[in-house]
């Protein structure tokens, strides 16, 4: 009887010792989701270093949790996994968060750079538009090309934006934006010297 | 037991301060900063976008251990306990400073790359500017020479954005669209430098000189590479005077509104003084004369001309209206004071032969030469 009443509590004890050393599965996905759903947001491209971080800290999660899984069942203690996993779940919502605003900029400046680009191209065309004809018309024959190919060229800015490349998407449109400057001083240098006569019907040439 | 207790007091102090006494701190601070500092220049280096292998490995260490370093369990030690926390860092360190130094070196050798590259297309793109411009060949590129314009801006954006790859790689984009533009002035162009073709051009001329001197009358010669007309009295030149042409007059006339300048022997069909012209002074040729119709025809059966194009017509050697015009829409135009001394001297019947060159080293030969490289060399 004696025996029997120091042995229940101790069978007790490691029954309940048993039970607690379990590894918190729902912790360890909740971050593992946290981690997919910021690179799903683009982290590793708008926030790459916190995003490296954030992966080499759910790796330290899992090797900590491996670690413990191996040991004898009553030496595991899931304390540490449990704070790196809650630790990675808040660190992943805030990666997450920082990369979509990071990402919304970036599209909001190509989409800015884009709607700079196709003013100053509808200035050129509108300048274009604007030529003489007749004889005067020469001088804007050779340039006209440009125009329509800074025209056509607004097609690649946005496909970048498309594509959510956004960095290639702000080149292009500055490139468009620089060019059509300077196709619309061209085209205001040559209309400068024509015109200056009263147009005249186009003739064979 | 009241005379133990002191005793037992002073030695549990003691106890207390050889235990604080032997105890070390697990990780010396500088060491912590040290990798800090390391981390701080990968983040300054983009490891993490242009060397994320890199980044990955070296916070994939750095992160469990700056945790432990964290962790109450290693702020202290016995002297005799094994130092791993303290071995690995300095371990990391190093390995750390390492991959710094080579990515540094990496991006440097990056960074030089980009601007040689961004340099060889900038000074490529303005040389086939400079040569188009020479020979007025812009609309002989089409929208190329547009494209090209903006990949070059593009990679020129990149590099000072720092990004070296994307400025490389916008870089051989330009490279190769401008050897596309440099293929195509060479193919349209070509005939400026076919030995043959320079050959009849000559004879062309040479016919022209030659009836001018039998005939004891004058005659014109206007070659188009060369943008120069030479007024020839009795076979022998006696005004020479530079010339502007069609917006697209370094081509073969195909159409009306083509705005090339045509090629062949022509006549001066009528005179028209001050007044008559809009022009200051003009002279009409006769074309399209029959040459041209028939060239016309045979190339619209071949399909080279769209079917609803018309020959034009109204070719003329003009002054100017006003400011003199960068080009006309298929015309011979000179200076007005060279446009009056021309008008004086010739008569309605006079022969105008205008040719494409008249020498292997004409301008245009000269620019495409210029232009020969090779795809690699951008």
């Amino acid at each position: 009887m004696k025996m029997t009443k120091m042995i229940a509590p101790l069978a007790l004890s490691a029954f309940l010792l048993a039970g607690c050393a379990k590894p918190p599965t729902e912790q360890i996905e909740a971050a593992d989701k946290a981690v997919r759903e910021a690179q799903q947001s683009g982290a590793a491209t708008y926030s790459a270093q916190d995003f490296a971080k954030l992966e080499a800290s759910l790796a330290a999660m899992k090797k900590e949790a491996a670690d413990q899984d191996a040991k004898f069942a009553l030496l595991r203690d899931y304390g540490k996994v449990e704070q790196l996993a809650a630790s990675a779940k808040t660190e992943g919502e805030r990666v997450k968060a920082d990369a979509e605003k990071k990402k919304e900029e970036a599209k909001a400046g190509a989409l800015q750079a884009k709607q700079v680009a196709q003013e100053a191209v509808k200035a050129a065309e509108d300048l274009v538009a604007s030529a003489p004809v007749g004889k005067d018309r020469a001088a804007l024959e050779a340039i006209k090309n440009d125009v329509e190919a800074l025209n056509a060229s607004l097609n690649q800015v946005q496909m970048a934006i498309d594509k959510e490349d956004y960095p290639a998407a702000q080149t292009q449109a500055k490139a468009i934006n620089d060019k059509s400057q300077a196709v619309s001083a061209e085209i205001q240098s040559a209309l400068a010297k024509v015109g200056k006569g009263k147009p005249s019907a186009a003739k064979k040439k | 037991m009241r005379a133990i207790f002191p005793h037992m007091l002073k030695g549990f102090a003691v106890c207390q301060g050889l235990f604080l006494a032997g105890c070390l701190e697990a990780v010396p601070p500088d060491l912590v900063k040290a990798l800090e500092s390391i981390d701080h220049d990968l983040v300054a280096l983009q490891a993490a976008e242009m060397a994320p292998d890199d980044y990955a490995h070296f916070v994939r260490q750095w992160i469990p251990l700056r945790a432990r370093v964290q962790s109450d369990d290693d702020l202290v030690r016995w002297p005799w306990e094994a130092n791993d926390l303290e071995a690995e860092l300095r371990r990391l360190l190093e390995e750390g400073g390492g991959t710094v130094a080579r990515l540094h070196k990496e991006r440097d050798v990056k960074r030089r790359m980009a601007l040689d590259k961004l340099t060889r297309v900038e000074e490529r793109l303005r040389l086939i500017a400079s040569q188009v411009d020479a020979i007025d060949g812009r609309i002989v590129l089409g929208g190329k020479a547009v494209q090209a314009d903006l990949l070059v801006k593009q990679a020129r954006s990149f590099y000072d954005r720092k990004d070296y790859q994307r400025a490389i790689q916008a870089a051989n984009q330009a490279g190769r669209a401008l050897f596309v533009e440099a293929s195509v002035l060479s193919k349209e162009l070509g005939r400026y430098t076919d030995d043959r073709r320079i050959a009849r051009w000559q004879t062309l001329a040479q016919q022209t000189v030659d009836w001018s001197r039998t005939h004891q009358s004058t005659a014109i010669v206007v070659s188009k590479a060369d943008r120069n007309l030479v007024l020839y009295k009795n076979g022998r030149p006696i005004l020479s005077y530079p010339v502007r042409l069609g917006f697209n007059g370094i081509r073969e006339k195909q159409f009306q509104g083509d705005g090339a300048t045509p090629e062949g022997r022509y006549r001066i069909t009528a005179k028209r003084g001050q007044g008559q012209t809009q022009f200051y002074r003009a002279l009409v040729l006769d074309y399209p004369n029959q040459d041209d119709r028939r060239r016309f025809v045979q190339a619209k059966k071949a399909g080279q001309i769209p079917s609803a194009k018309q020959i034009g017509g109204q070719i003329e050697i003009h002054g100017a209206e006003n400011e003199l015009m960068a080009q006309t829409l298929g015309c011979v135009m000179l200076e007005n004071a060279h446009m009056t001394a021309l008008f004086e001297r010739v008569q309605t019947g006079t022969p105008v032969t205008i040719v494409g060159a008249l020498t292997e080293g004409n301008a245009v030969a000269l620019a495409l030469s210029q232009l020969d490289v090779r795809k690699d060399e951008t």
